[in-house]
Parts: C-alpha cells; sequence; structure tokens
C-alpha cells in the first residue's frame, strides 16, 4: 500500500499547492518585504531631480484605487486596471486607457498629432499638435506627470520629507511626503509621492486623508519597465470605417463628467486649501431628476437628502461631506468644492 | 510431461488506447454531441444578430459587440467571451458530474475500479477526457465563429479595440489564443467539478455546487467591502480575457487568470484523487 500512500501524499501536497498559489495570488506585490537601502538624499534634492528627469522610453500599466466618496473633476470614479502607457522618450506616447466591459480609449501622439480613439462608437479626433486631446481625466492615467504638477504647485505650501524607501511596481523607490503647513485648512493629512531611484519619475501617488490609514486615492504603476518600445506603437492610422473628426471644431473629447465641465470653475485660494467655486446652469437645477424608481426628483430635493443643510454669508445651501472633500450648492445655483473643511468653502462662496 | 502454468504477467492496458475509448465513448453520447452542435451554433447566432443590428441605424452593443460589426474575426472572440459566463461552465460541470458521480449512479464505476487500472489512472482518464471534450467545445465555437464572421460580417485582418489592424494570420492567432484562455478557465470549473463528482453519487450535486460556486464568485466580487477577496475567485478573470482584443497583448492580465485556473485546477484534481484513493472499491 505503499504507492497508495505515495499518492495520497502528492494529492495533500497538490491541494496545498493550490491553497498556496491563490494565496499568493491575493498577496499585494512587495507587502512584507524589506524596504530597499538607498543612498542618502535630500528633500530639496529630490524634488529638484524630480523636476528636472526626463521621461525615458518606457512600457508601464497604471493601477488606481479610488476612495474618494465623491466625483472631483478631472478623477475617474472607478478602481482597477486604468491604463497602459507607452513612450519613447522624444515625446511621442501611446495612452490605452481602458473602458467599459473590454472598450478601450487609446491617445496616440505622434510627434506631430494627437489622435484620440474611442472604440466605443469606432470615432477617431485629430488634433495638430501634442498638447491636445488630453483631459485632466486622462492625464492622471501618467502619474509621473501628474505627480511632477503637484509636486511643483504644492511644494511652496508644503512641509517635505523624505519617509524611507519602498517598491512600486518592483522598483526602489523614495517615498516623498508633502505635508500642509499649519496655516492650511484642509482635511488632508500627506500626499505621498514614490520616486524612481534610477529614473526619478515618480511612480505612484497617494493621497491620505486625516485620520485615514488606507489612501483615499493611489494612482501608480503597477509594471514599469524602461527600454526602447516598438516604434508602431507612435504610429495612428484611423481605421477603416472610423469617422474622423478634427478636434479643433467638435468638443465631443469632453468625456465623462460633462455636468462638471458645465460648472464653469474658478479656482479661489491655493495650495491645499484651494476651493473650486462654479455655477450650476440654471437648466440643470430646474431638469427633474429620474429616480430609481421611475419618478422624477428635483434636483434641491435630492441634494437635500444627501447634504445637510448650512446658512451663512452666502446664503442657503447643502454641504455634502466626504473623508477627502466638502461640496456646497447654495440654493440658487452656487457650488464649491475643495478638500477643506466646509467653512472654507463658506468664506470662499462670501467672497466671490 | 508436466505443463507449466506460466503465470500470466498481470497486464496493464495500453494508456493511449484507454485514452482514446474514453473519448470515444464521451463523444457518442448523444447529449454531449448535441451540447457541442449547440454551442457550434452559437456565434452563428450571435453573427446573424449583429448582422442584423449593424444594418439598422444606433450602436450595436457596448463594449466589445461594437467592435465586431464588419470586422469578422471579432465574431468569435465575443461568442467565446459571451459563452463563458455560463454555457461552456455548464457543459463542463456537465462532463465532470458524468465522468464519476454518473458512473457511480449507473453503477458501471464499481466495475472500472475493480478494472485492470490503477485508481490515479483512471482518474488521468477522467480528466483527460474532460480536458479535451471542453477545449473541443472551444475551438469548434471558435471555428464557427472564424467561419460565420468571415461569411456574414466580412472585414480585412482583424481590427483591434486599440485600433491597430492585424493581418489575417495574426488575428486568427488571437482566436485561438481566446479559445485556449476560456477553455483553461472551464478547466478550473471541471476540477471542481471533478472533486465533487467524485465525493458524490449524484451528478446533480455536482451541477450544483459547480454552477452554484461560479454564482456566488460572481455575487461576492460584486460587494465592494469584499475586494481583497476578488484574486482569489474562480470567475474573477473572465471578464479580462476580452483583452485578448487589445494590441499589444497585455500578457500580465492574461497570464493572472490561467494561475489562478491552474491553481483551481490543482487543488479540484488532488481532492478529487485523495477520494478516489480512498474510496471502496
Amino acid at each position: 500500500m505503499d504507492r497508495k500512500r505515495t499518492a495520497l501524499g502528492i494529492a495533500a501536497a497538490g491541494t496545498a499547492t493550490g491553497v498556496v498559489g491563490l494565496v499568493l495570488l491575493a498577496t499585494p506585490a512587495g507587502a512584507g518585504e524589506t524596504p530597499p537601502a538607498l543612498p542618502e538624499t535630500t528633500p530639496e534634492a529630490l524634488v529638484q531631480s524630480v523636476l528636472d528627469a526626463d521621461v525615458p522610453a518606457l512600457a508601464g500599466t497604471v493601477e488606481l484605487t479610488n476612495d474618494l466618496g465623491l466625483p472631483i473633476p478631472g478623477v475617474p470614479s472607478s478602481d482597477g486596471h486604468m491604463a497602459r502607457v507607452f513612450t519613447d522618450g522624444e515625446g511621442r506616447f501611446r495612452l490605452a486607457l481602458e473602458g467599459e466591459r473590454s472598450g478601450e480609449r487609446t491617445i496616440v501622439g505622434d510627434g506631430a498629432t494627437t489622435w484620440v480613439w474611442d472604440s466605443k462608437d469606432r470615432s477617431v479626433l485629430r488634433f495638430e499638435g501634442m498638447e491636445h486631446g488630453v483631459t485632466p481625466q486622462d492625464g492622471l492615467a501618467d502619474p509621473a506627470t501628474a505627480s511632477r504638477e503637484l509636486v511643483e504647485l504644492m511644494r511652496k505650501d508644503s512641509t517635505i520629507t523624505i519617509d524611507g524607501t519602498a517598491r512600486v511596481a518592483d522598483r526602489p523607490v523614495y517615498q516623498l511626503v508633502l505635508t500642509p503647513k499649519p496655516t492650511e485648512r484642509t482635511l488632508l493629512r500627506e500626499v505621498r509621492v514614490s520616486v524612481d531611484e534610477a529614473t526619478r519619475l515618480p511612480l505612484r501617488l497617494e493621497v491620505l486623508a486625516n485620520g485615514q490609514a488606507e489612501p483615499a486615492l493611489s494612482v501608480g504603476f503597477s509594471d514599469f519597465d524602461t527600454g526602447a518600445q516598438d516604434p508602431a506603437l507612435f504610429r495612428f492610422t484611423p481605421p477603416a470605417g472610423a469617422t474622423v473628426t478634427d478636434g479643433a471644431q467638435g468638443s465631443k473629447h469632453v468625456e465623462g463628467n460633462a455636468l462638471l465641465e458645465d460648472l464653469d470653475l474658478e479656482v479661489v485660494g491655493e495650495g491645499w486649501d484651494t476651493v473650486l467655486v462654479g455655477k450650476v446652469p440654471t437648466q440643470i437645477m430646474s431638469t427633474p431628476v429620474p429616480s430609481e424608481n421611475g419618478d422624477e426628483t428635483d434636483p434641491m430635493a435630492l441634494l437635500s437628502q444627501f447634504g445637510s443643510e448650512v446658512t451663512g454669508e452666502f446664503g442657503t445651501g447643502y454641504a455634502i461631506t466626504t473623508k477627502v472633500g466638502t461640496a456646497l450648492v447654495t440654493t440658487d445655483g452656487r457650488v464649491a468644492l475643495g478638500a477643506v473643511p466646509q467653512q472654507v468653502l463658506a468664506e470662499a462662496l462670501a467672497t466671490k | 510431461m508436466t505443463t507449466m502454468a506460466i503465470p500470466l504477467p498481470r497486464t496493464k492496458a495500453p494508456i493511449a488506447r484507454l485514452l482514446r475509448s474514453e473519448l470515444r465513448m464521451m463523444l457518442r453520447r448523444p447529449r454531449t454531441l448535441v451540447g457541442l452542435g449547440l454551442l457550434a451554433a452559437v456565434p452563428v447566432i450571435a453573427g446573424i444578430a449583429i448582422r442584423i443590428a449593424a444594418d439598422g441605424d444606433g450602436p450595436v452593443g457596448e463594449g466589445l459587440s461594437t467592435l465586431v460589426a464588419g470586422n469578422g474575426l471579432m465574431l468569435p472572440i465575443f461568442s467565446l467571451l459571451a459563452a463563458l459566463t455560463m454555457l461552456l461552465p455548464l457543459v463542463g460541470a456537465t462532463l465532470a458530474a458524468d465522468a464519476l458521480a454518473g458512473e457511480s449512479t449507473n453503477g458501471t464505476l464499481r466495475s472500472l475500479l475493480v478494472a485492470p487500472v490503477s485508481r490515479p489512472r483512471l482518474l488521468a482518464i477522467k480528466a483527460f477526457g474532460i480536458a479535451t471534450v471542453t477545449l473541443l467545445a472551444c475551438l469548434l465555437m471558435a471555428a464557427t465563429g472564424t467561419i460565420t464572421g468571415i461569411i456574414l460580417l466580412g472585414g480585412d485582418g482583424m481590427l483591434t479595440v486599440s485600433a491597430t489592424r492585424l493581418p489575417f494570420a495574426d488575428g486568427l492567432g488571437r482566436v485561438l489564443l481566446t479559445a485556449l484562455l476560456v477553455a483553461v478557465q472551464i478547466w478550473g470549473v471541471a476540477a471542481v467539478g471533478l472533486a465533487v463528482s467524485a465525493w458524490t453519487d449524484h451528478p446533480l450535486i455536482v451541477l450544483s455546487v459547480a454552477l452554484g460556486l461560479l454564482i456566488v464568485s460572481g455575487v461576492l466580487s460584486a460587494i465592494p467591502a469584499l475586494d481583497w477577496l476578488d484574486p482569489v475567485l474562480i470567475t474573477s478573470g473572465w471578464e479580462s480575457i476580452g483583452e485578448v482584443a487589445r494590441d499589444p497583448l497585455p500578457w500580465p492580465t492574461l497570464t493572472e487568470g490561467v494561475l489562478r485556473a491552474g491553481c483551481y485546477i490543482l487543488i479540484g484534481y488532488s481532492v478529487a484523487l485523495s477520494r478516489m484513493l480512498t474510496r471502496d472499491g
């Protein structure tokens, strides 16, 4: 019966291997690893090297985790895989953004023209030059650029420190931490930027709110490889049967949150307590919102359900508060939002 | 003169012959043939529907289906993904249910267990039969899908989701890759089914456990608080098989799904093996 015992042993080992395999799949990469030892550097030198770094030829996959609990202009609300990024190091790029149910939006900058392809309706938008066609939402798909712009914007109002090292996308990184200066009135605790040791590119951006252990927003590479890319990636030929529109004429590229585009937002203040102030178009305020049970609800009635009523110098309104931000909508259709306590919003509305 | 009785060496049936006979037996069952025939018809029906929808106004659908019109090679991929949600797992689970529990109900498992075939080998033959027939089902769908797609929808090569155009041979490669990836996922379901099949005498229990597993996985993946569980759920990689339509191919995503299915195959097969070994003859 030795053979039977051996076979039983194999069966047990097989079951165990399978279970371990599943557990490994569920374990986030890099968990429990000791942080890599990297040469010492000062926060100032690190920030400067980040701002000076050139983007090399690279291919990467970007993932996003969004726990904001509030639609913010330019931030996609869904989790998971978000985009694949390819650059050739000379300014040409391909950005493949995942759409609903295996659809895809592809943005290709071939050096002279930017092409925006949407598989949903097989449409192509053409923009002369390399600066167009990339909405803020798409811009976030490239954490390197997004974090660089953020660091540049926030460095004046922040205390910048280096909080050790870590691994992102299996590469050693410095953890650059931006903390608001005590004078800043914000709900945010810190912004962490993971800077790649070799390329000095930010590989991950995390936003943490007060009293939260997990980041409210995290955008970062899950795969990152430098090296020459296939030049074919940076060419684009509109496929036969696709409708090609000149981007300068059509405004169709305003994807996603058309409502937020309509708000006509203006920036009040600077740094961490920046507030966006806008006005809801009157036709939206008076259009009944169809609700789930088929009835129509007045937008204001809906707001009063979600938000708490507040009054102040600005009049009366409803405030919706989340972990990382507050939004305030007044009864006369003015809107303010920011990563700040409600009072700051009220002041911003009053000064407008 | 005495004749010496030469003891006959205990014969081992050649494995190739066993596998062939198992396959022949499975493929002769009317329900297998009907199942395969119905599956083969799925891409044809989908092709006709999309052709009609494409001739009318308005969008054909969402996701991959928008790319099928005028792009024949996308039809088999679309059909395989559609069948992966329920039809193909049903086939895999039925085959697994028949393999051991079905034999047990018929009373034929007993004779198999005393036949001159070791039990691990018997299980291997059964698993081989299930794996081959499910792969056959996927390839059959790929074949009818490709033919229907080319005839009804046409298209020059394959237009990928990323707006690149692949030559016909590459497109066909993507179709085959989809069939393989889908087959591996079905093997995962069938392996779980086989484990249950080894424990019970009732094929219906196998079916309900296998399909129940899929439904529970679907429900669990829809609960945001249980997101950490997602990488373990058997169904979580299924939707991402649609990424074969992207260009360049996102290999990390695709291999993760194969690894997950591999774990399920390993667990299911091992549990079935341990039960087969300890079962009374």
